[in-house]
């Protein structure tokens, strides 16, 4: 039974001159156990450096010859971790230890190899389109994708991972990338498919690309992948190129929609507050006329009761002087033509010319205060507009 | 000549070493062979033993391997056909059986575990629309599929980890016809966002005249009122004073009208000498 067959105890295994748990070994330690361990297998003594003098020369010679390649073979067993990844050592092909940053030895070939894993570089995946130049943007294949009312939507996503153990991430899955890409495809159909698309459209992007992280991991975690899922970027999330145009004409249908009730309001807010301004007009106006026909009612009381006070102490000298005031006052300014009809003279002169040269004067009454209500303007006769009808005309273009 | 012989002694030695010896890697399953059986098959990783000539050894990959299927058309309950493009991600259960059922080649495997897979797939996609597989049954199709097919991959010495469905897409006559059914939808939507701003904006003027209206109305209504009280007014005050004495007033207005009608110097008066009117003109003769 070999010392490390399966069920084998572990103890037995003779290159285990140190515990697994134990950082990198000591270099000194280390190549005092190898040659003492190796030593035997040259058939040489304890010391056997060659002080042995029995021995020929040309197996001493050997000898050293032996020791210089053993050093030269364990001096090849150094290597160097870069800050940000980890050096996965495997001693024939079994995994022992994650090495840290720094110089690091290892059992030189054959017998423990190294490998280095970055693991603070953000890798990305980009599903659904690929950047860069030359690159024809959207891949249909990968984009595309059914939602839950039937409808097709065009999702392209970047996803940026890190390595997060490097053990799992060398050792559980062919080809990493690809199945992450694989899952990434399938989880984002899942929940995509999930949604409807005004949702995945609109306000569902944060939650769908939320979704889509946890579900990468959960899956990722589930393969044991050592990959851990950093960010899910939702690059673009569109309807699809065949019917591009009849979306962005819905979304000009939203615009008109707020042009048509900005227009409307537009119209509101111009003959509303004209009518208030009509109003106020009309109000001033009436306030005008009843202040007016009021103080002209009291001016022409007042002028009547004075001369009434007067006719009274001497009523028939008051009124033939009125009378005969106000004939003065026509016949002065009258052109008049008596015509003694009883006389019987048929000999009539009329000016016409004068009557003709007045004439644009004739009938011009001017009445400009009317101090009797009975002379006043019909109630009827303000001037109303009639909006309604300018309103109609404006709408109907 | 000693020195030849222990050089000699020596590789023989490292070569038979080098032959009986075998590492198993992380990622790798062994078998072991002694003519031709297994003898074997259970190594751990690390270094092995094997008798040189008498044992041969193969390894196998440990990881979880990928059967990325082509995709491929299936039914669904309302008949329609659905693309589906789907992938198994697996793992060689037992090597021994792995070897036995399929000689140990991922790609047979992979053939024969696609058969399997797609089965499962017919069946459970003859059971479901495409809107259950699409969005509700995603999570119940998976794990359908994996419990259908575990025991059939068993006997290929096959361990399923996972079967996923990548994509459920319509073929492409179908797919057009979605598109279009998308276009006469937004075209919907589009005619709906218009007429809703047409109705609001109607609404808006037709309030608007309304308003205009009421303010006219209203203000022409307290307007008469006003004026009504001025006529009211103004007619108390006449009423009042001219009452003071009926017979003056009517002549002291006739008065007024008289000097306002011949206000004018261009009125051209006939008349009679004898009329009413020149009765104090002759007195005054």
């Amino acid at each position: 039974m070999s010392w490390n067959e399966p069920g084998g105890d572990k103890n037995k295994d003779p290159w285990s001159g140190r515990n697994e748990e134990n950082g990198p070994p000591d270099l000194d330690e280390a190549i005092r156990t190898l040659q003492d361990k190796l030593g035997g297998l040259f058939g040489g003594n304890k010391g056997g450096d060659g002080n042995d003098d029995n021995s020929p020369p040309s197996l001493k010679g050997l000898g050293f010859l032996a020791i210089g390649a053993i050093v030269l073979w364990g001096a090849s067993g150094f290597y160097v971790v870069d800050e940000g990844n980890r050096g996965v050592e495997l001693r024939f092909g079994k995994y022992v230890a994650t090495t840290q940053p720094g110089l690091n030895w290892k059992f030189p070939a054959p017998i423990e190899s190294v490998e280095i894993v970055n693991i603070s570089q953000v890798r990305s995946l980009e599903v659904g389109y690929r950047s860069g130049a030359g690159s024809k943007g959207s891949v249909a294949q990968e984009a595309l994708m059914l939602t839950k009312d039937e409808n097709i939507v065009d999702v392209r996503l970047a996803v940026q991972y890190q390595v997060n153990d490097a053990k799992k991430y060398l050792f559980n899955i062919l080809n990493q990338t690809a199945t992450l890409k694989q899952v990434t495809e399938s989880v984002e159909r899942g929940v995509v498919g999930g949604n409807t698309m005004d949702f995945a459209l609109t306000e569902g992007r944060s939650q769908i690309v939320a979704d889509i992280k946890t579900e990468i991991q959960q899956v990722m975690d589930s393969y044991d992948s050592g990959i851990i899922i950093t960010s899910v970027n939702l690059q673009d999330a569109q309807p699809p190129d065949q019917v591009q145009s009849a979306f962005e004409d819905a979304i000009k249908a939203r615009e008109d929609k707020q042009r048509l009730i900005n227009e409307a309001e537009a119209y509101a807010n111009d003959i509303v507050p004209k009518a208030r301004g009509a109003a106020a007009r009309l109000m001033q106006e009436s306030e005008g006329y009843k202040s007016r026909i009021i103080s002209a009612a009291e001016g022409d009381v007042s002028r009547f009761t004075q001369i009434l006070k007067e006719y009274k102490k001497a009523p028939e000298v008051t009124r033939q002087r009125i009378y005969l005031d106000t004939l003065e006052s026509v016949m002065s300014g009258t052109d008049t033509v008596m015509v003694d009809v009883k006389g019987g003279n048929n000999l009539l002169y009329l000016p016409l010319d004068k009557l003709g040269a007045k004439s644009k004067a004739v009938n011009k009454l001017v009445n400009t205060y009317p101090s009797d209500p009975t002379v006043n303007q019909p109630f009827n006769a303000i001037n109303t507009p009639r909006p309604s009808s300018r309103g109609r005309t404006e709408r109907g273009r | 000549m000693s020195q030849n012989k222990i050089l000699v002694g020596l590789g023989v030695v490292f070569t038979l070493v080098m032959m009986s010896i075998f590492t198993v890697s992380e990622t790798e399953k062994a078998i072991k062979f002694k003519f031709g059986e297994i003898v074997a098959s259970d190594y751990k990783p690390g270094l092995h033993f094997k008798i040189p000539f008498i044992n041969n050894v193969k390894k196998f990959d440990s990881r979880i391997l990928t059967l990325d299927s082509t995709p491929e058309r299936f039914l669904t309950a309302e008949k329609k056909n659905v693309i589906v493009d789907s992938f198994v991600k697996w793992r060689i259960g037992d090597v021994t059986t792995f070897y036995t059922s399929v000689a140990g080649d991922t790609y047979q495997a992979n053939v024969r575990l696609d058969q399997i897979i797609k089965d499962a797939f017919r069946s459970e996609f003859s059971k479901r629309d495409i809107k259950q597989l699409v969005s509700t049954d995603r999570s119940v199709v998976r794990e359908a599929l994996i419990a259908n097919t575990a025991s059939a991959a068993a006997k290929l010495g096959i361990d399923i980890v996972d079967v996923q469905v990548k994509r459920i897409d319509l073929p492409k006559e179908v797919s057009q016809s979605v598109y279009s059914r998308m276009e006469a939808e937004r075209a919907r939507v589009a005619r709906e966002f218009r007429s809703q701003g047409s109705e609001a904006a109607e609404r808006v003027r037709a309030d608007a005249d309304k308003q205009k209206e009421i303010i006219l109305a209203n203000a022409y209504r307290d307007a008469e009122v006003t004026k009504g009280q001025g006529d009211a007014t103004a007619s108390e005050i006449y009423a009042k004073a001219y009452g003071q004495d009926v017979e003056f007033y009517a002549f002291y207005r006739s008065m007024a009208a008289y000097k306002e009608t011949f206000a004018n110097s261009a009125n051209l008066m006939v008349t009679e000498p004898d009329s009413d009117f020149f009765k104090y003109f002759k007195q005054m003769k």
